[in-house]
């Protein structure tokens, strides 16, 4: 009887409640992210789920493009139509978070039960965080090492992944098989991010940085590869593919190695009709100093927001829901409590080891408000360079000089 | 007032209000980006000053920065190669095909109209056709080339800084073949067919009569192609993103494509407005042009 | 004599240039119907080994086309009202009068176009937000991609009023027509057909609008084919058959029209139907 009645009584709160809720005043949040164009994303995905559990706030998600993202925001936010949550990736979130365009969260993340600042890794936690201040948070992070044939490796008698670079070059022409299209290795070298994610740890590795990019070590890293392309162990056509269409080629048997990252995992799984395996980025010399990209998108609250309280309920929420990024999305947590499951692809756990080896040597780029100006210098460099229009040191050189107006 | 309606029927007003209603539209819609972008090069301009229009004044500082980035003569040597490699292949190819279908023989008026379908294909598409079929490793052009014998290995047209530009260009020839082919047909269907059967009755060879008759005849037709011609290639947008996104190495930038990077790449807004400034030389040029070959018109 | 052959030689000629010209085209539509392995085939096959025509309505409801198509038209037709609207009477009085004037409203007509649409997006969206059209983003991107059809189709037109014989208007004047009178009632008609095809023309072209729409449509389902187009083609693209299959569905009624209405379209432009 006390249950019935129990019952009855919740009955009628739900049912109040739900005859209420249009009369609470109705907060919309707009969110904009990459996520969600052909298949779910976790934005669109968790967005959803937050606009159907909460009855006082209509949750408007929007898609758009990777190329158009920072730009669409720069226009809305300079035109007052600036969504409340965006996503940006992270080298792009100093350029916002400079200029006081993101919402000052500190003190909001300090107080939340939620979220937790200690337990997020530093580099990504770097990109959020601008004037001691944070704004924002790690969205998820990734990272890049290098996938190799094995089936094509035992094949040329080569038993281990290559550890250096002049390795790299070394298997590259030894696994090349120009008869059935193979080419040793292959790389994205493109006019753009995905050029200076990937050239940018070679710099590193020699010992420099974004502002420091003119080292013997990474010209040297530049010739290897060029000798590689000039001699046809790697497409010429690396200087035009991004990462995703570079490792398509590795995934179709075309390519004995590539370099890239986690997000290739689940395709590759699918695609690859051959045994293959990952390491670590190789460096410049043995045992020498290692570095990775540190890839990544971030979340952010706008300063235009005119319900920052709902908005960081939202991020919340986000944050909430990150074990289930690698199971339901393959991206990595970026923080340290999160415990990744076995998923009992026995070559996707072997591949999530590496990674999660590899980000502890990931660096992240800048941030800087100009990020995208010295992202050209060093992408531009590297492309003279391979193209044969410079010598490597000549072309990082002008790099520098154009890198020293931006950093002076 | 009815002076006014009186003028508007009969005299010049009924003039001024047409071509007014068309050219107000134009200045509000076209004239009023161009005097902001103007505006935008001699301002020093970031995120938050994007939506208004006084800004700090900085003077010629944007036009000597654009100047000294170390792209910009291969750039400006970049848009030179596009705008007459393009220019040259439309118009040459574009008057062959136009002369060749003037020719009667059966289903020249139903192929000529095949010769016109890129005229209607959307940029966007005919760049993702074009980048597929020139692609390196798996690109069809290669492999008729390579059976053709003409080239004995791959040619990697989207990444090779000999050959980047080059792709572009051939895309863009085909995309603005139909609009040369069509404008120049209208021209040659203008020209009186008794003053060449009266110059074929004195005896002049083909070529005199292209020569003697053709050109001279055409001269506002041509002036109207290329320089609409001129315009319609310095504004060539899409099909960058969709081959070579101005790479290798900026080898097959150009000032328009160049432009836009600066702007939303770069996101100096300032920078993007003086390339597009500059421009703007480039076409004044055209226009003159243009309106000069107009003074030989005759009314029909 | 030869001379009997000559006309089918030309012929030949004509079709072997035909196939060169429509290669691309027909590269398009069979790569859309080859598998996601043959595609990476080489040497490529120039006739797929196992046409799969399944991407096609795979592409169509995946990608949302038939929302997508609607908006084209839509954009596409309010161009090419505005622009034949406007564009008609400004190519009539610049095609009528021969003076420093004529000189100075063409050549404002040509500079106008000079900005690549890419720069004029900017300035152009915070006009439209200004005056609150921003909220109707499909009739700004009408209006914005209208003053960027118009120059070419008044340069064209004009030539159509150039053909018009003067005379005929003069002696409609002297019969006591008005100026209106004698715009709508005899040079209008007679220009009908080049301003037809103009009119079909800009349709066509606008049909493509990317760059405006890009920018200024947020919402999905107001945006343009070519929008939805891009989204495919992004960094991460390898899905050749879907991209063209998407592509084939864009342009085919384009294509259709253009074949159909090619003969009336080429025939108004060149020969005496302007006259």
């Amino acid at each position: 009887m006390q249950f019935v009645k129990l019952g009855l009584l919740a009955g009628l709160a739900v049912g109040a409640l739900v005859a209420a809720a249009p009369a609470y005043a109705q907060v919309t949040l707009k969110v904009w992210s990459i996520d969600g164009n052909d298949r779910p994303g976790i934005a669109d995905t968790f967005s959803k789920e937050f606009d159907d559990a909460n009855d006082d706030i209509v949750v408007e998600y929007r898609y758009i493009p990777f190329d158009e993202l920072v730009n669409e925001t720069l226009r809305a936010f300079a035109t007052g139509n600036a969504p409340d949550i965006v996503s940006f990736d992270n080298p792009d979130f100093a350029l916002f978070s400079s200029r006081g365009a993101m919402l000052d969260i500190t003190d909001r993340v300090a107080n939340s039960d939620i979220v937790s600042k200690a337990e997020y890794f530093q580099g990504p936690l770097n990109s959020v965080t601008w004037d001691g201040k944070l704004f924002g948070l790690p969205k998820y992070t990734d990272t890049i090492g290098i996938f190799y044939n094995k089936d094509m490796f035992a094949a040329a008698g080569l038993t281990e992944p290559p550890t250096t670079w002049a390795q790299v070059v070394d298997y590259a022409e030894k696994l090349t098989d120009p008869a059935n299209n193979v080419y040793g290795a292959t790389f994205s070298a493109r006019a753009g991010e995905e050029g200076t994610f990937q050239f940018l740890p070679i710099i590193q590795m020699s010992g420099g940085d974004a502002n420091k990019v003119n080292t013997e070590g990474a010209a040297e890293v530049l010739d290897l590869w060029k000798q590689m392309i000039d001699n046809g162990w790697a497409s010429r056509d690396v200087l035009s593919l991004g990462q995703w269409d570079s490792t398509g080629t590795f995934n179709a048997g075309n390519a004995a190695m590539a370099i890239s990252g986690p997000w290739e995992i689940d395709r590759m799984v699918e695609d690859a009709k051959f045994d293959w395996g990952v390491a670590l980025l190789p460096t410049i010399t043995e045992g020498g100093e290692r570095s990775s990209a540190l890839g990544g998108f971030n979340w952010g609250i706008m300063s235009t927001t005119q319900h920052p309280d709902e908005a960081f309920r939202l991020l919340e929420y986000y944050v909430s829901q990150e074990d289930r990024l690698f199971p339901e999305f393959g991206n990595l947590p970026a923080r340290g409590d999160i415990a990744l499951p076995v998923t009992g692809v026995e070559k996707k756990d072997a591949a999530l080891k590496v990674f999660q080896e590899q980000l502890q040597y990931a660096r992240p780029r800048g941030p800087h408000p100009e990020w995208q100006k010295i992202s050209k210098a060093i992408y531009d460099a590297m492309q003279q360079a391979l193209t044969g229009q410079m010598s490597s040191m000549d072309a990082l050189n002008q790099a520098q000089a154009t890198i020293d107006t931006i950093f002076n | 007032m009815s002076r006014f309606f009186n003028a508007l029927r009969d005299g010049v007003g009924f003039d001024v209000l047409l071509v007014g209603a068309a050219l107000l539209f134009l200045l509000a819609l076209a004239g009023a980006p161009l005097l902001y972008n103007v505006l935008m090069s001699f301002q020093q301009v970031d995120m938050f000053t994007l939506g208004v229009l006084f800004r700090p004044f900085v003077g010629f500082d944007n036009y000597v920065a654009v100047v000294r980035q170390p792209e910009f003569w291969l750039v400006t040597r970049n848009t030179l190669i596009f705008v007459f490699g393009s220019m040259t292949g439309q118009f040459v190819l574009g008057f062959a095909l136009a002369l060749f279908f003037a020719q009667k023989f059966p289903g020249a008026a139903t192929i000529r109209g095949l010769f016109l379908v890129s005229w209607v294909m959307p940029g966007l598409v005919v760049g993702a056709i074009w980048s597929w079929i020139l692609a390196g490793d798996f690109g069809v052009l290669n492999v008729i080339l390579k059976s053709l014998g003409i080239i004995q290995a791959n040619v990697f047209w989207k990444s090779d800084p000999n050959f980047s530009i080059w792709a572009v260009i051939i895309a863009n020839i085909w995309l603005g073949l139909a609009f040369n082919m069509l404008l120049l047909s209208v021209g040659l269907a203008a020209i009186p067919r008794d003053l060449y059967e009266a110059a074929e009755l004195d005896g002049a060879n083909a070529f005199q009569r292209f020569w003697t008759i053709t050109l001279p005849m055409m001269r506002s037709t041509i002036g109207a192609v290329l320089s609409l011609g001129l315009i319609g290639t310095l504004q060539q947008f899409d099909l960058f993103p969709a081959l070579t996104e101005g790479g290798p190495a900026n080898t097959s930038n150009v000032a328009g494509y160049w432009s836009w990077q600066l702007s939303f790449q770069l996101y100096d807004f300032a920078k993007g407005a003086t390339v597009s400034v500059m421009m703007f030389v480039l076409v004044l040029f055209a226009s003159i042009v243009y309106v000069r070959s107009t003074r030989h018109e005759v009314r029909g | 004599m030869t001379r009997p052959y000559t006309p089918w030689l030309l012929l030949l000629v004509a079709l072997a240039l035909a196939a060169v010209y429509l290669f691309p085209l027909y590269w398009m539509y069979v790569t859309s119907l080859k598998g996601s392995s043959e595609i990476f085939a080489n040497p490529p096959t120039f006739w797929p080994v196992a046409p799969d025509p399944g991407v096609y309505p795979a592409v169509w409801a995946r990608r949302n086309m038939p929302v997508f198509l609607s908006n084209s038209v839509i954009i596409a037709a309010g161009v090419t009202a505005i622009t034949v609207i406007l564009g008609t009477g400004c190519a009539y009085v610049l095609a009528r009068y021969r003076n420093v004037w004529i000189d100075i409203g063409l050549f404002c007509v040509l500079m106008l176009q000079v900005l690549p649409a890419s720069v004029m997006v900017t300035p152009l969206f915070v006009g439209f937000n200004q005056v609150g059209l921003l909220s109707y983003p499909r009739t700004a991107v009408v209006l914005a991609a209208a003053a960027k059809a118009m120059p070419f189709f008044v340069v064209l037109v004009r030539a159509t009023f150039m053909s018009v014989p003067r005379e005929l208007e003069e002696a409609a004047l002297v019969d006591g027509n008005s100026r209106v009178g004698a715009f709508f009632t005899i040079v209008l008609p007679l220009a009908r057909n080049g301003i037809l095809v103009c009119a079909i023309l800009t349709f066509m072209s606008s049909f493509g609008e990317y760059i405006y729409s890009k920018s200024i449509i947020q919402d999905p389902n107001l945006q343009p084919a070519s929008v939805g187009l891009s989204g495919f083609l992004g960094p991460n693209s390898t899905d050749w058959n879907s991209i063209m299959a998407y592509a084939a569905i864009y342009v085919t009624p384009i294509l259709a029209a253009f074949v159909i209405l090619q003969r009336r379209i080429v025939a108004g432009l060149t020969s005496g139907a302007l006259k």
